[in-house]
């Protein structure tokens, strides 16, 4: 990992991560009440790379083409936020939230909402309890879909190649299902730096709290 | 103990006076020392053995003896085996000594019961300073002892118990079992076990063996007791993120302790979340992995340094935990986590897959090697995969630990080597080849070598064979040309009879360059054999004489005919080469009887009836290696270019194609017999005719004696020499002509061929000269003979007339010579 560090001490690193995780836990304790069974979620890695390292990050991990569930947000810092899946991986997502029965059929037709739908659970819970702890809010826009792979939906094909990507793994293991997913945060380079001032008095609050 | 009837040794009055002086000089005291609940008892040690001689109620009671039973005896009947000889002793001590004794010794009561008595023994002195009686007093110390001794016990459990819990604590720690703690978040209270504790240098450390003591309830930020300085921050900030609703907790820190030594530990923790869905406790497993770290960082370096990548699998699940190593040896970006499908989609399809989630069963999972296709490059390199299935503490599935690392170098080096190895089979099979081409070519060359050596031999014969043909065609002319056409039939017939004999011989070569079809026909070896004669004088040449000796009622015997021949000629060839100085070849045939006991020593032979062909010679004989090998193919003593070695393995494999035997019989300077063995055959000969012209014999003029072998030749020589009006005398051989010239017979001329058998026509006509030195002589001569006459100079009277010739030649020659 050598260039995620680009702007964030190693502190500030620790303290995102931690954020992510606490975010991710509500979003997987969302997903588990929908789901009903274990999710096993991997402790976050946190990266900051360029769109076009996370577009060659996301096709090397990916052979398959990919669907992404995104949002965009706005407030103290703004972006748009992934959630990243193989396609196979999405359908498989979809059946687990809306019943084993599905023919591959009905699968396909609900796909896009369902997805949508686990999406905004999952992007929503993630993005506003962080926003949450940074003791800030944030507006959300409605979910959209969007099918690709790894150029398309970092947009590196439509030039801005340099801007910056929060890039973070999130495993949702969802036990016996093979679902995985990735989570991605665009954001320009203002936006990271409102956010890095954000978790510096995250971190702050954190440390002094404990001495209290 | 002592039995209390020892009162009579004492005087009654004695002891009486005794008692009653104590009693007095007790005075007043008497009643409160009768009524004590003190045991208390006075003796007196001026009387023999210092009796007692007062015991209160309280002493009775004690030890459950009569008054009587007491007064007048020793102390000493409470006594018993049991009682330890030191206290005893020490209390005689203190009793000569004079002065106060105290002592804790085991007594026995009237019924045998015991008990520790505790024990004080004080003198009594009169006005005067002496000793007059000793006052004791005894307490029953046994529920003290008793505990004394438990205690004694119950610290030797308690040692073992320490013992048992160290060896348990150094079992806990390095099975990695650990401190474990429980944060209650609402009451802001921190429980923690011992070890955590201990660990974290909340407690001192404890003695070692023994199982550190859980602390009380702690105030929360005891959590962060002993953490590093560097690591406190990062791991502060992973708390709050579990307070601010995370739910993971894994991570890996440094302990600081009060010495300054600094261990590693890995915190495992989960927050669980109240009904309200707020944060409500927080529990984990705090690990010692110093140690571990240490291997980790080890096995981190050799990993690098041997380019070994690392990686986790739980098999259904969809990331692999990776190494840096890893991810480089797969030419992917460095990530912890990396995708299953992504890795497996590297391998080249029909490559066994890097990561085998469908292993279901612990053990060593099976080392592949396999072709990936860089993620980066686009490379094709060689990765080898070993690892294990491990049964997964926390989940009880299975976990996937492994390592791979680049093998494309030496399976470079070994593909490399495969090559070399190929095309080095290759190369020895085309220098095999080239060999085979080579030596085929040698037979090739060599065979026609002994065609060209037979080809002198041969040529002999076919010339005569030519000159038997020109010579009758020649006559046969000048008769037509005179118009006497009566005879004709008869040159005609002697011309046919050679072109036959021709034929036979061109047959008889053909056999020999095996282009001949094997063809076993019922034979007559006896005819075969007699048939071979010339060509056999030929083969040999002068020095070596020839019997032919055949076996009457000879069976027949089936098998190519030819190629018998030709083996016999081979075999005489070999006699021959073994007599360079000559000798004596004999051909014999014969019937044989070949036992169950001959059959058995030689495999593939059937006991049976054979024919038997033996070719003898006076030869060198073989030495028993030479006789071990001769049969081989190839296998030759003669100087390179000379013999093939194949001679003898081609008659081994006809004798053994013709279901028959060849053995060899031979002693080194005794000469080599090789007798064939041919199957009977039981039936008849088909009868072929062979027809012989009769030389002509008629008389007119000078007589001429000729000496010929080829009886055609001959026959037309004669026949020359009647037309032309000269008488004749013949003869078939060198001998028989010598004996002719030694006679009375009037001879003018000699007509001799030069290749004779037994005498050459040389050594003939010199001879003769010897008895008619006038003698004319006309060698006729087919094949390079001259030889035989040295630098070619003839002597006088002497000329020479080269086969074939015609009629018309001869006549001229034969006339000149008469006439000059
Ligand atoms: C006054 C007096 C009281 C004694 N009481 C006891 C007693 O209660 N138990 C005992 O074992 N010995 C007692 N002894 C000690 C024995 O009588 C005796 O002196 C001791 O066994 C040593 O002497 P030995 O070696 O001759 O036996 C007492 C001695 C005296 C003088
Ligand atoms: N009659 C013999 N007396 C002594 N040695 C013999 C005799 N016949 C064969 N040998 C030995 O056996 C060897 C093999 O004989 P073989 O006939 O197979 O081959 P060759 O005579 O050497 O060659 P080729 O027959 O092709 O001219 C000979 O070289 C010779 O040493
Ligand atoms: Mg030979």
């Amino acid at each position: 990992m050598s260039q995620d560090a680009i702007g964030l001490t190693e502190l500030q690193q620790d303290a995102f991560t931690e954020l992510v995780n606490i975010g991710v836990s509500r979003a997987a304790a969302s997903l588990r009440t929908m789901i009903g069974t274990q999710v096993l979620l991997s402790v976050p890695s946190v990266e900051i790379v360029s769109r076009k390292a996370a577009a060659r990050l996301i096709g090397e991990r990916e052979a398959a083409p990919l669907v992404v569930v995104h949002q965009d947000f706005e407030g103290a810092f703004a972006g748009r936020a992934l959630l990243i899946f193989p396609q196979e991986n999405g359908r498989e997502l979809v059946r687990a939230v809306a019943g084993e029965e599905l023919s591959p059929d009905e699968v396909a037709a609900l796909e896009d909402e369902a997805l949508a739908e686990t999406g905004n659970i999952i992007l929503n819970g993630c993005l506003a309890t962080m926003a949450n702890m940074l003791q800030r809010t944030l507006t959300m826009s409605l979910p959209g879909i969007q099918r690709g792979d790894g150029p398309r939906i970092f947009g590196t094909e439509a030039g801005d190649a340099d801007s910056l990507v929060l890039f973070l793994y999130i495993d949702f293991s969802v036990s016996e299902r093979d679902i995985r997913g990735y989570l991605a945060m665009l954001m320009d380079l203002p936006s990271l730096e409102s956010l890095r001032a954000l978790v510096d008095e995250f971190i702050a609050r954190a440390l002094g709290d404990l001495d209290a | 103990m002592s039995g209390p009837d020892e009162t009579g040794r004492i005087g009654a009055e004695a002891l009486a006076a005794a008692v009653a002086a104590t009693r007095h000089r007790a005075g007043a005291f008497l009643a409160g020392l009768e009524h004590s609940r003190q045991p208390m008892l006075i003796s007196d040690p001026r009387l023999p053995d210092n009796p007692v001689v007062f015991a209160n109620q309280a002493f009775l009671t004690l030890v459950g003896y009569e008054a009587a039973e007491v007064v007048g005896k020793n102390c000493r009947f409470l006594q018993g085996p049991e009682t330890d000889p030191g206290a005893i002793a020490a209390i005689r001590e203190g009793l000569r000594a004079e002065r106060v004794v105290r002592v804790t010794i085991l007594n026995y009561r009237r019924d045998g019961s015991r008990f520790w008595n505790q024990l004080l023994i004080c003198p009594i002195r009169d006005e005067d300073g002496r000793l007059v009686n000793y006052f004791a007093s005894q307490v029953d110390m046994s529920h003290v002892h008793e505990a004394e001794a438990g205690r004694t016990r119950l610290a030797d459990i308690e040692r073992r118990l320490a013992e048992a819990q160290r060896q348990l604590s150094l079992t806990l720690s390095s099975a990695g079992i650990a401190g474990t703690w429980d944060w209650d978040i609402q009451a802001k209270r921190l429980h923690v076990d011992g070890r955590f504790a201990a660990l974290t240098g909340l407690t001192p450390a404890p003695r070692p063996g023994t199982v550190p003591l859980a602390p009380g309830p702690l105030p929360a930020s005891a959590f962060f007791t002993g953490i590093h300085p560097l690591d406190r921050m990062r791991v502060r900030l992973a708390v709050s993120g579990i307070l601010g609703g995370a739910e993971v907790f894994d991570k890996e820190y440094r302990l600081l302790a009060s010495d300054g030594s600094v261990r590693w530990v890995h915190a495992r923790g989960r927050c669980h979340f109240g009904a309200d869905g707020r944060p409500a406790r927080f529990t984990g497993v705090l690990v010692e992995v110093t140690e571990q770290k240490r291997v980790e960082e080890r096995l981190r370096i050799a990993q690098s340094a041997g380019r070994v990548g690392a990686f986790e699998h739980v098999p259904g699940f969809a990331t692999v935990a990776a190494s840096p190593q890893f991810c480089s040896l797969l030419g992917l970006v460095s990530a912890r986590t990396v995708a299953a499908s992504a890795v497996n989609a590297l391998v080249v399809e029909g490559d066994p897959p890097l990561l085998a989630p469908d292993q279901r069963q612990e053990g060593e999972l099976p080392p592949i090697e396999t072709r990936v296709r860089l993620a980066d490059s686009g490379e094709v390199r060689w990765l080898v995969r070993r690892g294990e299935a491990i049964r997964d503490t926390e989940t009880s599935g299975l976990r996937h630990v492994g390592v791979i690392y680049d093998v494309t170098e030496s399976k470079r080096a070994e593909v490399a080597l495969r090559e070399l190895n190929d095309t080095l089979e290759a190369r020895v099979r085309e220098a095999v080849a080239e060999r085979e081409r080579a030596e085929e070519q040698l037979r090739q060359s060599q065979k026609m070598e002994a065609v060209g050596q037979l080809t002198g031999g041969i040529a002999h014969d076919f010339n005569n064979l030519l000159t038997g043909i020109v010579g009758s065609l020649d006559l046969m002319q000048t008769r037509i040309n005179e118009g006497r056409t009566q005879n004709l039939t008869r040159y005609a017939g002697l011309a046919m009879a050679s072109a036959q004999r021709a034929a036979a011989l061109t047959h008889r070569l053909l056999a020999f360059s095996r282009r001949q079809p094997l063809e076993a026909r019922p034979v007559d070896a006896n005819r075969l054999v007699s048939s071979m004669d010339d060509l056999m004088r030929r083969t040999l040449g002068e020095r070596v004489q020839l019997e032919v000796v055949v076996a009457g009622g000879l069976w027949l015997t089936l098998c190519d005919p030819n190629q018998l021949e030709n083996a016999i000629l081979n075999l005489a060839i070999n006699a021959r080469d073994a007599m360079p100085e000559g000798g004596r070849l004999t051909i014999e045939t014969a019937n044989a009887h070949l036992d169950d006991a001959y059959a058995a020593r030689d495999i593939g032979v059937r006991a049976g009836q054979y024919v038997c062909v033996s070719v003898t010679d006076t030869g060198t004989g073989m030495p028993p290696d030479v006789i071990a090998r001769a049969f081989d193919p190839f296998f030759t003593t003669k100087p390179l270019g000379q013999g093939t070695g194949l001679g003898l393995s081609m008659i081994y494999g006809f004798a053994k194609q013709s279901e028959g035997n060849v053995k060899i019989y031979s002693e080194a300077g005794q000469g080599t017999s090789v007798k064939l063995y041919l199957p009977r055959y039981h039936g008849e000969i088909e009868v072929g005719t062979e027809e012989r012209g009769e030389a002509p014999r008629a008389e007119r003029g000078e007589t001429v004696l000729v000496v010929e072998d080829d009886s055609t030749v001959r026959a037309l020589v004669v026949e020359v020499l009647h037309e032309l009006g000269y008488r004749t005398l013949e003869a078939a051989d060198g001998p028989a002509g010598l004996r002719l010239l030694q006679s009375a017979s009037h001879i003018d001329l000699l007509v001799t061929d030069v290749g004779l058998p037994g005498l050459n026509g040389r050594q003939l006509a010199d001879q003769a000269r010897l008895v008619r030195p006038q003698l004319k002589v006309l060698f006729m001569t087919g094949y390079a003979e001259n030889a035989t006459f040295g630098n070619g100079h003839l002597g006088v009277g002497m000329q020479m007339i080269t086969k074939p010739f015609p009629v018309e030649g001869l006549a001229t020659k034969i006339r000149s010579i008469i006439e000059g």
